[in-house]
């Protein structure tokens, strides 16, 4: 049954990207070959049946890199909500030129959706699939404030110190795009050290993530120490929320709030100063 | 035992408003704690989560983030970003196990030398009652 569904999802995507090729220069999406499923750009007459939709990889910070490169590119990308979502981060930071790129956009499964305590499991730009219902909120993110200061504490010691510093939280970040990344600058975080120094190492992070997090959760797919990173995040997207009414991924024209003026981006929170 | 614990504190102070305010608090021979290392940025906005996280990781028990009040800002909207980050960051450290109380953002003008007296001298008692952040923190071993 599942399957059933995931293969006419792939269906559907495969002829509306045969449609799009017609005027675009490519679209990105994941394809498979003998050695396995990796990003590609589909080009007009290209062989749509290795075009695949899992394992999830995001793509954006590819459509980033071929926009920089190719200025005159125009490409359309296989989307989720989470991938659309990363694009509007990445637009409104001029790291992807929005007229050149077509969302293609597909609904999750209903078991994806739960899996990734997904709140918005589709893309606005849907064009194929039915939108899932959202998927729980995470049951340590829902009971996070009862925590006492000591128990964060001991639970945030016992999941840094597995930390392999693999970096593999950045780079599989769709809004990681920095040239020098704070995390590999010794000023702030002193180098030779396992596991990574707290709290430089992760909370740089945290911070840097708070108005771009768009809950893709492939941090905490990808971490070989099953560091439970998106407990962290969804907190600061929660504060982001109540502090200045932002919730990353979903307006194109909110300005990103931590980088521009109060008048720009009021404070919905009054604070003490 | 017997030794008392001194809070170590930095200080993170404008070029514009607060340092100004530290210097003729000094000027004034007004007292303020010894506790307290200043910094000087060019503006409060200028102080990024990486300074301050590094601070405390340097041994700091607690970190001050001073400038101008909002609307009096040198570069007119600097301390505008400073507004918004240092509550957030607040929050991730309170959500990482450290208290948010070591971290405070305070505005002092260059006109307000009494004031940064007693934000120094409230700070340094706030932080003395916390204790040591190395109680908090157990810096990590090398792992071989």
């Amino acid at each position: 049954m599942i399957e059933e569904l995931v293969l006419s999802l792939v269906e559907g995507i495969r002829k509306v990207v045969a449609e799009r090729l017609e005027e675009l220069d490519g679209v990105v999406a994941l394809r498979r070959s003998s050695e396995g499923v990796a990003p590609h750009v589909f080009r007009k007459g290209d062989d749509l049946s290795e075009l695949e939709i899992a394992p999830r990889y995001p793509l954006m910070t590819v459509v980033s890199k071929l926009h920089k490169t190719f200025p005159d590119i125009r490409l359309g990308i296989v989307a989720r909500g989470c991938d659309e979502r990363a694009f509007i981060e990445m637009a409104k930071r001029d790291q992807i030129d929005p007229d050149r790129l077509f969302i293609i956009g597909f609904a999750c499964t209903e078991e994806e959706a739960q899996e990734c305590h997904c709140s918005a499991p589709a893309p606005q730009n849907l064009l194929v699939g039915t939108a899932p219902p959202p998927g729980p909120p995470n049951p340590v993110v829902e009971k996070y404030d009862e925590m006492t200061i000591d128990e964060r504490r001991a639970f945030w010691q016992r999941q840094f110190v597995k930390c392999l510093k693999c970096y593999g939280c950045r780079n599989i970040c769709p809004e990681c795009f920095c040239e020098a990344c704070a995390m590999e600058d010794a000023a702030w975080v002193e180098p030779g050290l396992l596991a990574p120094p707290f709290p430089v190492f992760h909370l740089i992070r945290a911070m840097h993530m708070a108005s771009r997090c768009v809950a893709c959760r492939q941090c905490e797919l990808v971490c070989p120490a099953h560091i439970p990173l998106t407990v962290l995040y969804d907190l600061m997207r929660r504060d982001m929320e109540t502090l200045l009414g932002y919730v990353p991924g979903t307006d194109m024209d909110a300005p990103p709030p931590l980088s521009v003026t109060l008048e720009e981006a009021p404070l919905r929170v009054a604070v003490e100063a | 035992m017997g030794v008392e614990f001194e809070p170590r504190i930095v200080a993170f102070m404008c070029n514009w408003c607060t340092y100004a305010g530290a210097d003729n608090a000094g000027i004034a021979r007004m007292e303020s704690p010894a506790n307290v290392l200043p910094i000087r940025v060019m503006c409060s906005g200028r102080v990024s989560p990486e300074m301050v996280l590094r601070a405390f990781r340097a041994g700091a028990d607690g970190v001050l983030v001073m400038g101008c009040h909002i609307g009096d800002c040198h570069y007119s909207s600097g301390n505008h970003r400073t507004i918004k980050r240092v509550p957030l960051l607040r929050n991730l450290l309170g959500y990482a196990g450290i208290n948010p109380d070591r971290l405070r953002l305070a505005w002092v003008s260059a006109a307000e030398a009494p004031r940064f007296v007693k934000v120094t001298k409230e700070f340094t008692e706030t932080v003395r009652e916390l204790g040591p952040l190395s109680q908090e923190v157990a810096h990590q071993e090398v792992r071989e």
